[in-house]
């Protein structure tokens, strides 16, 4: 037995380790390390996760190219004669690669100034309250805490038949690093990942096809939001297929055939440059060891209470394993309320997942919050819904983008704000404003009394809450009324 | 008098009830800003620094180290230096109710017929407040046993359960519950006949109680309600300035949206009650930097938990007269239980530890002399039906120990996750006062260092603590031949004033002989 002294011993000892350091688990580990405890994170790959290093943040930065191209696009109208237009792949990816460097160096630094160890390997829960991290040298490391968090996320997921090989048939995080930009690309499925990549190569001057199996792209969100999205693509020749199957997918050396059935029954082959599957996520919860202390699974995805505890003691899940909506946010959010709750923080509230704002960086951008309309007749309570079409709003007009809308849910009798869906320019910045209206309970009256500053795309949101209280300022009174 | 802020006994948990200045960081004279550390106040159980609640300029201590005084009691005051000395003088005469209590201030705290730990003439200290800091708990100097002057009296005829059917303000309403007074005995003046506090004053005086002698200064100005107002709506902002100014919500309108208090209301109350913005800053003058030579030693001082170890444990073996029976425990089956248990049920995560407790709380339950405190004062053994367990928690700054109540009560499962919740609480410095202050007997584990046996200093007014070493493969004699063995030394440290030897080796048998069959653990 190799015989440790007491300060060798204590060195693998924490009061929390957390494993995978994404937004979820290194949150988790700032949060704890507040608290004065003791804390180490594991990770096998980058600090920051899939979020920063192959999601939310390199799309947002080549989406940001898109929007520039867009720019160029009717630069024509606001009087700029721009000729000599060329693009290069390569630095648009260079440029979101550059950012990445600078966001998780940022993480590394946030880390290590709040006193966290990090432990790069893999890590296996080797047994309750114990972390056996195989190092990259070969050698390993048993940590030891009273409290593990496994923070480990998720990865692209597939559909039966499609395998996807990095070269004709990509994941998104492919799609992040094209070696140049493909002359057509066919989109399977359209979540908020489908959409904004389909925007984004549309915007870059791809043929782009986009097929979802479900009777509308954009399928978690409100129908008037999905369907407003659809036409705005479609105008933009995007072509939109819903209620496909797919039948095959059939990569050839310079191309890709992918056979589908319409929802009207006709069988459709078309050949395309790149295919990108993004059809959901599954969850990294295999090989850590969880099922053999007796962790429970759903689908894949680690089940838990309102606490982040699973079925064993000591342990805890949190972010995209542990479930939908797979969201950095609801992850960081998670990882905050499980730490809190560890040392008995007082006045810890669970996390409400049906309240987790979400955000489609596409052109128009979406962002939501709670029911949709649909969602919120089937509860049966009377509801008030208000709705402001943005062709009324001067921001948006003086944007020379005055499309889209915001429509607001509230509950007819207690004036709570049920659900909140906005389309059209910069609406991922107004989202919030509705998120702290419903954390803090505020009522439609109250929303209706609250000063919005002019000129805003953000007096939309103040206008639809006037619409749902029957008290429209910039509308006509009979439209305003009217159901969209 | 507006210009002139109380500084006064804050309180810590819910069980304080009073508390002593340990020391001044500031004197007379100088200013200070909101959080700075005026003075470290030790609780029965917990020394801390009062962190200011507002910027100001210390004009009056009121409150001298070692004197106990109740929460809420006048420590300081703070005023502008303009604010002229005869205004101080009578505000703290007015916090103090020394001036309707006794003529003057010095014979105030000479009338009283004890040796207040050092009341100085300056003190105005209420003979209510004295008598109270008398009768503390722990306190070296004893009450006189005639009634307390200064304290509430009700009379025969209005004792009996508050009715809540009577028709009274939330305030009297809380008042009855607190002192048990009969509401229906009593006639209302308010509107409709509705009872208030001055009602139940007037009946309790015309039926020949009495009242007490205030030791607050709500005296003047509209009366305070002092009952919960968690259940109160409120915007979470009014909530916050409420708590901020010191404003119970109840003592608010609701002219928010549904009825709620709003922040507009908060602002009203604090202007009723004449608590006014928080005044700025005064021009302050800040002490040069004392010269240090070079190469100086870096300081690092005592903090407040630092010093009450240090206070407790250094009373502890100067008044208890230790001494330490130790038994070696062959823990393989304890080891063998443990893994069956874990292996057994996802849900649970025990260690030797949470075993260790379970079987002291069984061997307190079979040997109950043991299980007790030792009231000092009076010379008084309690003896508890229960044994609730402080475990020592090792803590970066020092230790602390958190209590797993009725031990014995619960199953191994149960102490394992409180255990586990109470040591990163107390790690996180998360732990509430009631979970670390009592305890009928205390575990000190070092076994996860290593140590092969060490022993423990008991922590009063508890009479035992006991010490575990690691368990170590050690050769063993079993029916005459050598096995090898994982053995666990104990050693159990007793007050010789409440436990004799063979009370303790009584004690250490029946926890060695749980141990060593500890299937006894789980019925």
């Amino acid at each position: 037995m190799n015989e440790k002294s007491p300060l060798q011993r204590q060195s693998d000892i924490f009061d929390i380790v957390v494993v995978g350091a994404g937004p979820g688990g290194y949150v988790a580990a700032i949060r704890a390390a507040q608290h004065g405890l003791r804390v180490a994170v594991v990770e096998r790959a980058e600090l920051g996760g899939v979020c920063a290093n192959w999601g939310c943040i390199p799309t947002k930065a080549m989406l940001h190219g898109a929007d520039v191209a867009h720019a160029i696009e009717e630069s024509a109208a606001l009087g700029f004669a721009v000729a000599g237009v060329a693009f290069d792949m390569g630095s648009l990816v260079g440029f979101s690669r550059k950012v990445v460097a600078r966001l998780t160096g940022g993480i590394a630094s946030l880390l290590d100034a709040n006193g966290i160890e990090v432990v790069r390997g893999s890590a296996t829960v080797a047994g309750k309250g114990r972390v056996r991290v195989d190092l990259p040298d070969g050698v390993g490391r048993d940590l030891r805490a009273d409290h593990i968090i496994v923070a480990t996320g998720a990865r692209p997921r597939s559909i039966p038949g499609v395998v996807p090989d990095g070269d004709r048939i990509w994941t998104s995080t492919d799609a992040l690093r094209p070696a140049d930009r493909p002359a057509s690309l066919v989109v399977i499925g359209s979540g908020a990942i489908g959409v904004e990549f389909a925007s984004l190569y549309r915007d870059l001057g791809t043929e782009v096809i986009l097929l979802e199996a479900a009777p509308a792209i954009l399928p978690v969100e409100d129908a008037a939001v999905s369907a407003f999205v659809e036409k705005q693509f479609t105008a933009r020749g995007i072509a939109v297929h819903t209620g496909v199957s797919i039948d095959s997918v059939q990569a050839g050396p310079a191309s890709v055939e992918v056979r589908f059935r319409t929802a009207a029954g006709a069988d459709v082959s078309t050949v395309a440059e790149r295919v990108l599957v993004a059809t959901g996520v599954a969850a990294n919860s295999e090989g850590l060891g969880l099922a053999e202390l007796g962790v429970r699974f759903d689908r894949g995805f680690v089940v838990t209470d309102e606490w982040c505890r699973t079925a064993v003691a000591g342990l805890y899940a949190v972010g995209d394993v542990a479930g939908a909506p797979c969201l950095a946010h609801k992850a960081s959010h998670e990882a905050v309320v499980c730490v809190d709750r560890i040392v008995g923080e007082p006045g810890v509230h669970p996390l409400d997942r049906d309240y987790i704002p979400g955000c489609t960086y596409s052109r128009p951008q979406v962002a939501s919050l709670g029911l949709t309309e649909k969602q919120a007749r089937e509860t049966g309570r009377p509801l008030q819904v208000g709705v402001f079409d943005l062709v009324a709003n001067g921001k948006a007009l003086a944007l020379n983008e005055p499309s889209g809308f915001v429509k607001t849910i509230f509950d007819g009798e207690t004036g709570e704000l049920l659900g909140a869906h906005l389309v059209g320019p910069e609406v991922t910045e107004m989202i919030q404003g509705f998120g702290i209206a419903r954390g803090l309970e505020a009522t439609a009256e109250s929303l209706a009394d609250i000063v919005f500053a002019h000129p805003t795309v953000s007096e939309a949101m103040h206008e639809s809450v006037l619409a749902a209280l029957g008290r429209s300022l910039h509308w006509p009174p009979a439209k305003a009324t009217a159901a969209r | 008098m507006t210009d002139i802020k109380a500084v006064e006994l804050p309180k810590w948990g819910m069980t304080m009830e009073d508390g002593a200045v340990d020391e001044w960081h500031l004197a007379e004279g100088q200013p200070f800003s909101t959080g700075d550390a005026l003075c470290t106040i030790d609780s029965s159980k917990i020394s801390n620094d009062l962190e200011a609640p507002f910027d100001g300029f210390l004009r009056r201590i009121v409150a001298r180290p070692g004197q106990t005084l109740p929460v809420g009691a006048l420590l300081a005051v703070s005023a502008d230096p303009s604010v002229p000395d005869a205004d101080i003088d009578a505000f703290v005469e007015a916090r103090t109710g020394a001036a309707s209590a006794e003529p003057a201030p010095a014979s105030a705290a000479a009338a009283v017929p004890v040796a207040a730990a050092a009341v100085p003439v300056a003190a105005a200290v209420s003979v209510a407040a004295v008598a109270a800091a008398a009768t503390t708990n722990g306190a070296p100097t004893r009450a006189p046993a005639a009634p307390l002057p200064g304290t509430l009296l009700v009379p025969e005829v209005l004792r009996g359960a508050a009715d809540e059917t009577v028709f009274a303000t939330p305030h009297a309403l809380a008042y009855a519950r607190e002192h048990g007074i009969a509401l229906g005995a009593v006639t209302g003046t308010g509107p409709e006949g509705r009872v208030a506090i001055k009602d139940i004053e007037s009946a309790i005086v015309g039926a020949g109680g009495r009242l007490p002698t205030r030791t607050r200064a709500d005296r003047s100005g509209p009366a305070r309600s002092r009952a919960d107002d968690s259940a109160v709506p409120a915007t979470p902002v009014a909530r916050r300035l409420a708590q901020s100014l010191g404003i119970n919500l109840h003592d608010c309108r609701s002219t928010g949206t549904r009825d709620r208090v709003c922040r507009l209301d908060v602002e009203e109350a604090a202007r009723r009650f004449g608590l006014g913005e928080h005044s700025a800053t005064p021009a302050s003058n800040p002490a040069p930097e004392p010269a240090r030579p070079e190469n100086a030693p870096t300081p690092v001082p005592f903090s407040p938990m630092r010093r009450t170890i240090a206070a407790r444990l250094q009373s502890s073996v100067q008044t208890a007269p230790h001494f330490r029976v130790n038994t070696e425990i062959v823990l393989d089956r304890v080891l063998a239980l443990r893994a069956d248990i874990n292996a057994a049920t996802p849900g649970v995560k025990v260690s030797v530890n949470d075993l260790v407790v379970k079987a002291a709380a069984l061997a307190l339950r079979r040997v109950p002399e043991v299980n007790v405190q030792f009231d000092e004062a009076t010379q008084t053994v309690l003896r508890f039906p229960d044994a609730d367990i402080s475990v020592a928690v090792a803590i970066p700054d020092g230790l602390i120990t958190p209590i797993v109540r009725a031990a014995n009560r619960k199953s191994v499962g149960e102490i394992s996750a409180e255990l586990t919740d109470l040591a990163t609480k107390a790690k996180a410095g998360k732990l509430r006062p009631e979970e670390f202050q009592g305890g009928t007997f205390s575990v000190s584990n070092l076994g996860m260092l290593g140590v092969t046996s060490f022993d423990a200093i008991i922590n009063p007014p508890q009479a035992a603590i006991l010490a575990v070493s690691a368990g170590i493969a050690r050769p063993v004699v079993e029916s005459g031949a050598v096995v090898v063995r994982t053995v666990m030394e104990v050693s159990l440290s007793s007050d010789h004033r409440v436990i004799d030897g063979a009370l303790a080796a009584t004690f250490v048998g029946e926890l060695k002989a749980i141990l060593q069959a500890p299937t006894q653990m789980l019925v």
